[in-house]
Parts: C-alpha cells; structure tokens; sequence
C-alpha cells in the first residue's frame, strides 16, 4: 500500500511538472502534427499496408522524442535528494506508467489525425487500441529504461535511438504484425498467441529493466 | 600478477607443461577439436549420390532410355554389381532392362515403363535407386514423372518387383543432398559458430550480473572480453552464412527473417561498444554497460528464437523446413558436428581470456599513467 503510494506521488509530480511547463507536451503535439502533415502532403494517398507500417514507425520516433527527456530533471543536487527520499523502483514504475500513459494519448492523437486528413483504415478498433496500449508500454518500458541509461552518460539524444531502435525490433514486428490483422490486411489464425508474445516480451523487459534500474540509480 | 605474464617469454615446451598444471587443458582440446574438424570436415567424401536425370518425363507404357548423372559415382568400376530400379511409393518397383556405363559419372538406363502404372493419378512421380558394390545405395526421390492418360487400374500383369540386399561399401562419408552438395560441410562451421556466439554471449551476461553483484572490475572487463569475441564470432557466422546462401539459395542476402534478426542483435550489440565508449568514470562506465548489457542480452531471446519461428524462413526449422535433427545430421555428421560445437566454444573461451588479459594489461598502464 505505501508502494501505491509513493507510486501516485511522483505520478503526481509527472503530470505537474508536466502542466506547468507544457513546453514538451506542446513540443510533441506540434511534431506529430507537422510530421503527419508533410506525410499526406508527399504520399496523397496512402494504402492500407503503407498506413500500417507507417503508423508504427512515426509512433515510433515521436516515442524516441517524447522519453529521451525522462531523466533530464533528475541530475546533480537533486538527485541526491530523491536518492535519500525514494525507492529506485518506484521512480521508474512512475516513469514507466507516466511515460505510457503519455503515449498512449500520443498514438490516439496520431490515429485521429490520420483519421482527420485521410480516412480510417482499421477494422479492428477494439484489437487496435488493445495493441496501441501493448505497443506504448512496451516503448515506454525500453525507451525509460534507457533514457536513464544515456542520462548517466552525459550523452546527445542520439544515443538513445542508437541503442533503443535493435531493441525495439522485437516489438514493433509484432505490433505491425498484429495491426496488419486488425486492418484486415492479413488473416492471422494465431493472434491470441501473438498477442501473448507481445505481452510476454513487454513483461519480460519491464522486469529485467526493475532488477536492473537501481544499479543505474545508485550514483 | 608480475609471474602472470612471464609466461610470454619461456620457451614452448615449459609453457606447455605450465598451462596443463594451471588447468588450461580445455584450451587445448579446443585447439585440437577445431584441427579435427577442418581435416575430418574437409576431407571425408560425400556419399555417392545420383545429380541429374534425363529426361525427368515420360509417358505409361513407352520404353524410356534415360541418362543419368552421379556425383562421386564408380559406374565403369562397378560392373556386373550395379542393379537399377524405378520405384513408386507403395513399394512397387520395375528394374532396369538395359544398363550402359559411358564413364564413372554417367550411365544409361533403359526402362519399360508399364502401360498401367500403380496409382491412380495422372501424373506420379517415381524414386530412381541405383545400387553397386563399389558405391553403395543412391536414391534421388522424385526423380522421374510420368503420365498416363487412363487412370484405371487395369489388370495386365506387370513384373513388379521389391528392391532388396542392398550393398554397403562400408566407407565413411557425409550424405549427398542435390542442392547442398559439397556445401554440406558448412554445417561444421556456420551452425557451431552460432552455438559458440550464443555461449559467448552468455559468458558475458553472467560477468555483467557478477559485476553487478560483487562490483569487481575484472568481471566488467571479462564481459567486455567475452562480448567482443561473441561480435567476430557472429560476424564469422554471418559471413559462412552468406556464403553458404549463395550457393544454394541463390543469393548472399535473401532478407531472410533469420539474416536479419541476426545484423539485429549485432547492432545490438555494436551500440554496448558506443555506450561503453561515452563514458569518462570507469565505474559508472562498468555498471552502466553491465545493465545495458543485461537488457539487451533479455531482447536476444525473442529476437533470434521466437520471432524467426512465428514467419516463413528457408533455415531448417521454420516455414515447413524440417527442423534441426534426424532429418538433417546422419550419425557420421554428428560425429564431427558436436566436436565442432565443443571446439568452437572453448576456442571463444580462449580468445575472450586472451582479450581480457590485454584489457587488463592496457587497464593497468591506464592507472599506472
């Protein structure tokens, strides 16, 4: 109980130091908006196979955007705080959820302007948003995890997609798999199990990056 | 640590004798198997095996005069011994009437194809078996097909027979597979490098989580060590591979869902060496990459296994091809497979435990300036 607890609190902070600020939120808005624009401008019209993968991929970089920030805040004097006040564990669960629930937002915010420029290729739609919560987790799991990594290396934002895109692979394949068969693109016979890979593959790296976050924290 | 290194500069005999005390003898077995495997690998023949057919068509009830091609054949050798059958799949068989030899690799055959043939299909294909004392049993399976306008069994009287006493030459050799040919013996060296990666692979992720627990510096650089060699290892593998496609699938590259987790889980493993190289802090360095390290070794699980089972792939094991097994090693293959995975392995060992004893070294000048 205490662990919600904390837990909600530095949610808490997320979101607050998120809405006073706003500068990233708005940043992101703009990116998707801009991105999307200059996609329908140069593609006109755009197949269903193309809107899979490239629904996938702009979720993608606006995900890289989004958390290479997660631990911009959490350096020098302040980390010292945090260090004697919390448990590792719970920063990153809160970035985790934060981060998702960010996200997932984002992804709706991107099908909704797909949906407004062009048309609406999906099927599936419960399938859909089930996989669109799958794919922001398991971003936000791999992305926050090393965010924190580069944040320790005093590093360009380019090192998080060096390291996070072969990493990502496993599950944007799965998640283009799957959306393929909630556009109607393929007939895929087996998606109960594939959607158990995604999950198993999100669960696994969100408890190897738990066991391994506060070896990265300990400063 | 100072005798450590003295070793460099005795003579080979000493050394010999000092590393088998030290216990290094799994070096040398490593040494040993992989010497083993080049010379058993490369020089055991393949088995007799028949290549080509012509023509690989006919009709029901016409006589056929076909032209065969073997690989590694003795036909002129072997004379009187060499018995030829035609065989359909429910054991029904016709044997040669007429056999000419032209040379070792090419003979002629003349069969009397029956006007009705066995099975109730228009099209059936046959197994050509040749058999000779001096080559042993050649199967090429669906060698011939032949068509017959009438698909009813009818009840003329055929000479059918049963091929039986098979001769064996008793030689050791590796199976003959058509497209594979002599390629098969790429199997000792692209399939254990794999093995030896993963192992590598493995070996460094279990210094990572040493490093972690215990924080001694030696376990960071072994890990460093042990992944450097997993990368040659991989890119050796990836090179055989390549090699090994084109020869029978065509091409170097063929984006096939294997080829390309494997440049995945490369790259992968490429950005450890940039993580490793943006850090000043040794320490921070060593824990950093030891998590990054971890993480990525957790991705490679799904990444090799999982996902290039759920897509079509033309390596054994997935998309209908049979899997890895019976079908696939023969016991005298085995013989110099499993070797070549034991030597391989160690080989890496000894490789990475040289590669950390130059880290270390090279680490030592670091503090000493």
């Amino acid at each position: 109980m205490k662990d919600l607890h904390f837990i909600l609190l530095l949610l808490r902070k997320e979101f607050l130091l998120e809405f006073r600020t706003r500068s990233a939120i708005s940043g992101i808005f703009l990116y998707v908006i801009s991105t999307l624009f200059v996609v329908y401008e140069t593609f006109v019209k755009i197949q269903p196979n193309v809107w899979n993968t490239l629904f996938w991929i702009i979720l993608l970089f606006v995900a890289v955007n989004a958390m290479v920030k997660s631990f911009v805040q959490e350096k020098g004097n302040r980390v010292l705080y945090y260090y004697s006040l919390l448990n590792p564990s719970h920063v990153l669960i809160a970035k985790i959820v934060y981060n998702t629930l960010l996200l997932l937002v984002l992804s709706l915010l991107i099908w909704g302007l797909f949906i407004f420029f062009g048309d609406n290729p999906v099927k599936d739609t419960g399938l859909f948003l089930l996989i669109l919560f799958l794919g922001s987790f398991g971003f936000s799991v791999t992305f926050t995890f090393l965010a924190s990594l580069v944040a320790a290396s005093n590093q360009s934002s380019t090192l998080l997609a060096v390291l996070s895109f072969p990493l990502i692979i496993p599950i944007i394949l799965m998640l283009v798999k799957i959306s393929a068969h909630a556009l109607r693109l393929i007939q895929d016979t087996a998606v109960s199990g594939d959607l158990a890979i995604l999950i198993a593959i999100d669960l696994l790296l969100c408890g190897v990056a738990l066991l391994l976050f506060p070896f990265i924290w300990r400063d | 640590m100072g005798l450590h290194y003295c070793y460099f500069h005795l003579s080979g005999e000493i050394k010999l004798i000092i590393m088998i005390e030290k216990g290094k003898i799994w070096k040398f077995s490593g040494v040993i198997l992989i010497v083993y495997v080049i010379i058993a690998g490369l020089l055991i023949p393949l088995k007799p095996g028949i290549e080509t057919v012509e023509p690989s068509y006919g009709n029901a009830g016409e006589t056929m005069k076909i032209q065969v091609t073997g690989y590694n054949t003795h036909f002129k050798e072997a004379g009187n011994s060499l018995r030829a059958w035609l065989k359909w799949d429910n054991g029904k068989a016709i044997a040669a009437s007429e056999m000419v030899a032209l040379d070792e690799r090419r003979i002629n055959l003349t069969f009397s194809i029956p006007g009705n043939l066995p099975e109730n299909t228009e099209v059936q294909a046959v197994t050509l078996l040749i058999d000779s004392e001096t080559d042993g049993t050649s199967v090429l399976p669906s060698a011939i097909f032949l068509t017959q306008t009438e698909t009813v069994l009818s009840t003329e009287e055929v000479p059918w027979v049963k091929p039986a006493n098979f001769s064996n030459n008793g030689m050791i050799t590796f199976p003959f597979r058509n497209i594979l040919g002599e390629t098969i013996r790429n199997t000792y060296f692209h399939v254990p490098l794999w093995f030896g990666m993963m192992f590598l692979f493995l070996f460094a992720v279990i210094h990572s989580i040493k490093y972690l627990r215990k924080g001694d510096t030696e376990s960071d650089l072994k890990a460093e060590a042990y992944t450097q060699t997993g990368i040659i290892y991989g890119l050796l593998g990836l090179i055989t591979g390549a090699l090994w496609a084109k020869n029978t699938w065509g091409a170097y590259w063929s984006w096939d869902i294997k080829q390309n987790m494997t440049v995945v889980a490369l790259l992968i493993y490429a950005a450890y060496f940039i993580l490793r190289a943006s850090f000043e802090d040794p320490e921070k360095r060593a824990r950093v990459c030891a998590a990054y390290g971890i993480f990525a070794f957790s991705t490679l699980i799904p990444l090799l296994y999982v996902i290039p089972r759920l897509t079509d792939s033309l390596h054994p094991g997935s998309g209908g091809n049979p899997a890895f097994g019976s079908q696939d090693l023969d016991n005298t293959m085995r013989m110099v497979f499993y070797p070549a995975v034991i030597g391989f392995t160690l080989f890496g060992f000894w490789l990475s435990s040289l590669q950390f004893r130059y880290l270390r070294l090279q680490k030592l000048r670091e503090d000493l300036d």
